[in-house]
């Protein structure tokens, strides 16, 4: 009979445990509590985050800051919920992904009074300020854009006889070509056909087309139709394909981003088109040493142009925040000085601030590339993707599981182009 | 039993049941030597199946970047504490359900058989909507509830079954002793059931330690994560954190695996509870 | 455990399975009985009712109501009353007969090896053996693994290029050139299945071992008595005896199944090109697009399929058993 009740005394103790542990703490005494949520969540970045929310509570000693981060994979729609229930959020990541559906909600609090008369507010590059004021309203302040470079490996291309990364889309097929060697895993290409696969294919399509691209909508053509019914999305298509029969490990079908990544580090790809986020992973890399690899700007088309996507996400307010002001000057203190460098730095993002990228950190190896396509916009031209549409991710879905079925041949590309013309005409049409 | 076997069926035996405890065994060595593994040597190709050199900077890391103690100790509680309750409270509705005739009975199972049917997807967003009325979301009582609702169907329904393995003229007579129903079942039946319930608690508890999305949605802070979320955590938008998740991995499956180990041959025996031969 | 032959008070105990009776010196008891006993019954039910009903129920009707609106958490500014309009999207969308199609070769590619390779591991532990225990506690332990974590194994494992398996596979010299399991939508299935497979298997090996071992021994002198064969004995009358734990079993494994989304999504998170998907991963990508709307009516459809089938399998149970008794 001891052990019904060591069992029951053990059930109650843990209950009571809970039940105490379950009490929130209660604000008291004008100190202000702020819940700060992220979403791109890892690790690293909020090991980063606690460090700088520690110095911003130094310097605000009447504020404390909680950090939630749920794992990436389900974080927006944790955000979602949290969000919804209309309590709990008072400043969240925001991405351009989700700006678009947190404001339509009514979710984001617009913070132009909040940010009027801020003194870091001219120490912001121009892309910064535009994103950050777009349609008016002040709904996140960028803390970072997230650039793509094309990563490559120098013994590679000089074994197989070239002199230099390639430099349109052409050549990389060329180049990748000449170094697959089927049957003795070496690769050419990472190819990325799993999550987000459209997101290359998109690069290619954009770069064929940059003549006559809209700027404000880079799915658009300066005369209102999409970009993928150009003739040249065609041939953007075709070249890309070519890419992976000819020069892509078969299975990169299902590859998503850890994939490429792993298939560059390890040595047996010869080249990755990826944001700066890969760096740090390159740089741990035992299967490969610093001078075996750099990075060389974006593809350009047969126009000699490419287009930058220029993707983005920041720091905003919730509508429902109970404190508006604080949660803006934790805000302001993330995008400005030291906390904005060394955010932008350790993770690997363009920097928002402008003579942040005169940081000599900036100029040597890997990142010269990002720098080059910052120094000559005429030929690698940013464009603005309508990111922001409340559709947008089932975009995203449908073009990754079109993009599949034509690489396992179940569908043509001219198909594909066509699905995807008749997707945002229509989308378009009933806006 | 027939206890005469033939030499052939004992060298079947050996080989089968030889070749699946390799492949069960295979994942595990595997996450094994990769938690061993520096990070860098991990995406090496070709692959090695022993590391070359044995490392524990995961471990350390594990430690020193994340909160990890915490949480184990955070799913320890929420995962104990639940299995006694939804053990205890399934007992009872167990009990009921296998003495009693009455009408209802048949729906009264049907209900607990279909929320197994539930995918647990559509019901994650009202349910944060009511823990944030009832005020218990990011609390580990507020998990605790929820993980005894999820566990107390199946394992009704499982103890239900050991019950009607023992013969009601055991409670009978202690009752007619005069024990009240509650203390014939304590005091009688739980003592031969023992096996079948340390069963039923290893169940729940493993379902409630492993369970994942529950946990995010209903824990906020860093300090309340419980360790699948903290799992889950290692696998950011760009990268697959190997070495760390490797090292959790291990650190989370070696004390299921421990419980198993000790509780197995309850579990089987369990499951015979109270089986009376005449 | 004691057995023993006469209960507390010294009268012969009654045999397991016997039909309850009620000696004539009780009956004017049970009318005294039968309002304390509902009582009892009431208060026993109380705590599980309670917590299933508020913390499951609940939610899920909550939550179905969704199905009949027009609710897309990426534009909240309109929840109107949309009455079977998700459901005529889902039923008009031909991915969704192809994503039934996957769940039920899902359901049943993976219940019939978990099933067979269970009941000969529980067949062959049956029989004492040196380290039989240590044994046991190893082959059970994918069962304390959680299901995305699984998922994930099994993904680097099965990777085209760099996957431990290929690996195996061509040092072995069973195959020339490496399988993309994942990138290709017939071995993708199989490889997720495998995966499922893997895991579920200790289910099937746990129960069964403990149903066979329910059987008592005179059951099987008697077989050998009359001269039956071990295969004779194992369909005649092994099987037979514990028919009720093994169908039950099957139910529950089924119903686990169709609703585990963990395996596939963090395999190949239902590619390629839609290929994989069952019908609760497919709730997940529309979840993620914010269509709980139609998101809930899928689970709606799910709860319905599972019950048809369970009311139709229970039926066939008892109709079974009728016949064999």
């Amino acid at each position: 009979m001891t052990n019904k009740k060591l069992l029951a005394g053990i059930g109650l103790g843990l209950v009571a445990t809970l039940a105490l542990s379950g009490c929130s703490a209660a604000a008291s005494d004008g100190k202000v509590t702020l819940q700060m949520v992220e979403s791109l969540t890892s690790p690293a970045r909020t090991d980063l985050l606690n460090g700088l929310i520690g110095e911003f509570e130094s310097e605000n000693p009447d504020i404390t800051v909680e950090l939630v981060s749920p794992p990436t994979d389900q974080a927006d729609q944790k955000i979602q919920q949290m969000l919804q229930s209309g309590s709990g959020v008072d400043v969240l990541e925001v991405r351009d992904l989700t700006v678009g559906s947190f404001s339509t909600n009514g979710w984001l609090s617009d913070m132009t009074d909040e940010f009027d008369g801020w003194s870091g507010w001219d120490d912001l590059t121009d892309n910064a300020k535009d994103v950050a004021t777009a349609d008016g309203k002040m709904y996140y302040v960028p803390y970072g854009f997230y650039g793509i470079s094309l990563f490559y490996r120098t013994d590679l291309i000089e074994e197989a006889g070239f002199d230099g990364a390639p430099q349109s889309w052409d050549d990389l097929v060329t180049q990748a070509t000449a170094i697959q060697e089927s049957g003795s895993n070496k690769y050419g290409y990472a190819f990325r056909g799993g999550s987000n696969a459209y997101t290359n294919a998109l690069l290619a399509i954009s770069a064929y087309v940059a003549d006559d691209i809209d700027v404000t909508n880079a799915y658009k053509l300066n005369n209102g139709d999409s970009i993928f019914s150009a003739p040249e999305a065609q041939d953007a298509m075709d070249t890309y394909l070519t890419l992976f029969e000819q020069a892509s490990p078969p299975s990169s079908v299902a590859w998503g981003y850890p994939e490429m990544v792993e298939g560059f580090t390890n040595g047996s790809t010869g080249f990755l088109l990826q944001d700066p986020e890969v760096i740090a992973a390159v740089q741990q890399s035992q299967s490969i040493t610093a001078d075996q690899w750099t990075t060389a700007p974006m593809l350009v088309g047969p126009t000699g142009k490419a287009i930058q996507p220029l993707a983005t996400a920041g720091w905003g307010t919730a509508e429902a925040s109970e404190h508006k002001a604080e949660s803006a000057k934790l805000i302001q203190f993330l995008n400005s000085g030291d906390a904005s460098i060394q955010f932008t730095q350790e993770n690997s993002l363009v920097p928002i601030l402008t003579g942040a990228a005169d940081d000599p950190f900036y100029k040597t190896g890997a990142w010269a590339s990002y720098l080059t396509m910052n120094e000559n916009p005429d030929v690698y031209i940013t464009a603005e993707q309508p990111r922001g549409v409340s559709w947008f991710t089932e975009w995203a879905g449908k073009a990754d599981t079109e993009l599949q079925q034509v690489l396992i041949g179940q569908k043509t590309s001219e198909e594909l182009l066509a699905s995807w013309d008749a997707y945002w005409t229509e989308k378009w049409a009933a806006e | 039993m027939i206890n005469v076997e033939s030499r052939a069926a004992r060298i079947t035996r050996i080989v089968f049941l030889g070749l699946w405890l390799v492949i069960t065994l295979f994942p595990l060595y595997w996450i094994l030597i990769t938690s061993f593994k520096t990070p860098g040597a991990i995406f090496s190709y070709p692959l090695t199946y022993w590391p070359e050199e044995f490392s524990l900077i995961n471990y350390v890391t594990l430690f020193q970047k994340t909160d990890f103690g915490t949480y184990v100790v955070n799913s320890l509680i929420v995962a104990t504490a639940a299995a006694t309750i939804a053990t205890f409270i399934s007992m009872l509705s167990a009990y009921v359900l296998a003495r009693f005739e009455f009408r209802s009975k048949s729906a009264v199972l049907m209900a607990f058989l279909v929320t197994q049917m539930i995918p647990t997807f559509i019901a994650l967003g009202p349910l944060y909507l009511l823990m944030v009325k009832l005020d218990l979301v990011d609390s580990r009582f507020g998990l605790t509830l929820i993980y005894v609702a999820v566990s107390i169907p199946f394992c009704t329904i499982m103890l239900r079954g050991f019950f009607a393995n023992i013969p009601d003229a055991l409670e009978e007579a202690a009752m007619i002793d005069g024990c009240s129903r509650f203390g014939a079942l304590f005091r009688v039946i739980v003592p031969i059931m023992k096996p079948g319930i340390v069963a039923a608690f290893i169940f729940n508890f493993v379902n409630s330690w492993n369970e994942l999305f529950l946990s995010v949605t209903l824990m906020n802070k860093d300090e309340n994560k419980t360790i699948p979320t903290a799992l889950n955590g290692f696998i950011s938008s760009f990268n697959i954190d190997w070495g760390s998740m490797s090292a959790a991995a291990v650190l989370t499956i070696l004390p299921t695996m421990v419980l198993f180990a000790f509780a197995s041959r309850y579990i089987v025996q369990g499951l015979t509870a109270g089986a009376v031969k005449g | 455990m004691s057995r023993r032959m006469t209960n507390v008070t010294g009268r012969p105990a009654i045999r397991a399975g016997a039909p309850r009776a009620f000696p004539p010196d009780r009956t004017r008891r049970r009318r005294q009985f039968s309002m304390r006993r509902g009582l009892t019954m009431l208060a026993f039910l109380l705590p599980a009712a309670l917590f299933v009903g508020v913390f499951t129920y609940y939610p899920m009707l909550a939550g179905s109501q969704m199905a009949f609106r027009n609710w897309n958490l990426n534009d909240l500014t309109n929840t109107d009353w949309v009455g079977l309009a998700n459901f005529r999207k889902i039923f008009a969308d031909p991915n969704f007969y192809v994503i039934l199609g996957n769940s039920v070769v899902w359901v049943v590619a993976s219940v019939v090896p978990q099933f067979i390779i269970g009941f000969a591991i529980a067949l062959w532990l049956r029989r004492k053996f040196v380290f039989r225990g240590l044994y046991q506690a190893l082959i059970f332990f994918p069962w304390a693994i959680s299901g995305f974590l699984i998922g994930i194994l099994f993904r680097w494992m099965f990777n085209g290029e760099f996957g431990v398996i290929n690996d195996l596979l061509s040092k072995t010299g069973l195959i020339d050139t490496p399988i993309p399991w994942l990138a290709q939508p017939g071995t993708a299935m199989v490889a997720v299945i495998i995966a499922n497979t893997w895991y579920g298997v200790t289910f099937f090996a746990i129960m069964i071992l403990a149903a066979l071992q329910s059987v008592p021994e005179e059951v099987y002198e008697a077989a050998a008595l009359d001269g039956s064969g071990k295969i004779r004995t194992l369909f005649s009358i092994t099987i037979p005896f514990i028919s009720t734990t093994l169908a039950l079993t099957v139910l529950l494994r089924v119903i686990w199944i169709f609703n585990f989304p963990d395996i596939i999504w963090a395999m190949t998170g239902g590619g390629p090109a839609n290929q994989t998907h069952i019908v609760t991963t497919w709730m997940i990508t529309i979840t993620q697009r914010g269509d709980y709307g139609q998101a809930s009516a899928l689970g709606l459809i799910v709860v319905a399929i599972l019950l048809v089938f369970a009311a139709f399998y229970l039926m066939a149970i008892r109709e079974r058993k009728g016949a064999n008794s």
